[in-house]
């Protein structure tokens, strides 16, 4: 992969990451649905209960509504052709679900498909 | 026909494990560490006990690649063992290893079944494969291993481990993949992401990209 082939890339990858943190931010998960793939996962644990499938997490962000003081920090991205990782840690988490100033880590996979990069799998872990 | 005694199927501590392989307990415990023998844990309240299955310990006494520093085992074992309370993140690291060795092994015989234990029972896949994207169930990559059948001249290295807490993600590369299904001398970039269930890790996902040749 040559520097402007890397760049071009990584900005696809930051975009699609972008949905994810407005969709968040604004507790609306059509804002971040069409970053995921259609066959995307997620897994986490969410206090003692393992959270999985992407059902789970567009419903807790729709009822967790508004998160306007989230700060989200991409930490990580590792670029290995088709695939990618991402990790990015947000802080001050708040909302109807969250409560306030919660810290997240998520390590999100991403693939390369023909319409851009779309995450394939999230897995978090909630700082309690 | 003669009476046989049924063997037990499992061992029951380390003790039985090691005079199983006839081997000192720390030998046999360096191993699960560093090498991936296959020992399971059962969660008490105060300490948690190990056990064994025979044909698991068989099929990895089989498998295992023998390295040119084996010889070197008796200085090995004069080494200190780690404090599992001031190693808090060697301690998960070395559990990562030893999931993912079991990974290795399956895929070394080309026994989907011998790595299943690796795989957290929900885990998917994707990635691509000749050109065609695939995401799916797990049991695909099963159905793969065996169909592809031994590969063992696998060279797979560790390019990354990172734990968050309950959640990990390790980058393995893998050189001179070969089979039915692989071809000879083919070269893949595995990303796992691994959640601690239960106390074990388990791997939820698999992503992998196949160069091209």
């Amino acid at each position: 992969m040559t520097k402007s082939e890397y760049l071009t890339e990584y900005d696809g990858i930051v975009k699609t990451m972008q949905m994810y943190i407005d969709g968040s931010k604004q507790g609306k998960s059509e804002l971040m649905r069409p970053a995921f793939h259609p066959d995307a996962s997620f897994f986490g644990y969410a206090g003692e209960q393992l959270a999985t499938g992407t059902k789970f997490l567009f419903d807790w962000i729709d009822k967790n509504g508004p998160a306007p003081k989230i700060e989200p920090r991409v930490v990580s991205v590792d670029i290995l052709d088709s695939i990618a990782v991402v990790r990015l840690e947000v802080a001050g988490w708040s909302g109807n679900l969250a409560g306030s100033d919660v810290r997240m880590s998520d390590l999100f996979t991403l693939l390369k498909m023909p319409g851009g990069w779309k995450i394939i799998q999230k897995a978090f872990h909630w700082h309690a | 026909m003669p009476e046989r005694n049924t063997p037990q199927r499992t061992l029951e501590s380390w003790k039985q494990i090691a005079a199983y392989l006839d081997r000192s307990e720390r030998t046999v415990r360096r191993w699960e560490a560093s090498e991936g023998l296959p020992v399971h844990r059962r969660e008490h309240e105060k300490q948690d006990t190990v056990f064994a299955y025979r044909h698991e310990i068989e099929a990895w006494s089989r498998l295992r690649t023998r390295c040119p520093g084996e010889t070197l085992s008796d200085e090995a074992e004069s080494l200190p063992q780690l404090k599992p309370a001031a190693n808090a993140y060697l301690a998960e690291h070395d559990a990562i290893t030893r999931t993912m060795h079991c990974y290795i092994a399956g895929a070394r015989a080309g026994d989907g079944e011998l790595m299943r234990p690796a795989f957290h029972p929900s885990a998917t896949i994707s990635g691509y494969c000749q050109g065609v994207e695939y995401s799916g169930s797990v049991e695909h990559v099963f159905q793969w291993v065996t169909a592809n059948g031994p590969a063992p001249n696998i060279n797979p290295r560790f390019a990354r481990i990172e734990i968050i807490e309950s959640i990990a993600v390790v980058h393995l590369e893998v050189q001179h993949w070969s089979g039915k299904l692989a071809g000879a001398n083919a070269r893949a970039s595995d990303v796992f992401t691994l959640l601690k269930c239960n106390g074990e890790w388990k791997i939820t996902h698999k992503l992998f990209h196949w160069h091209d040749q």
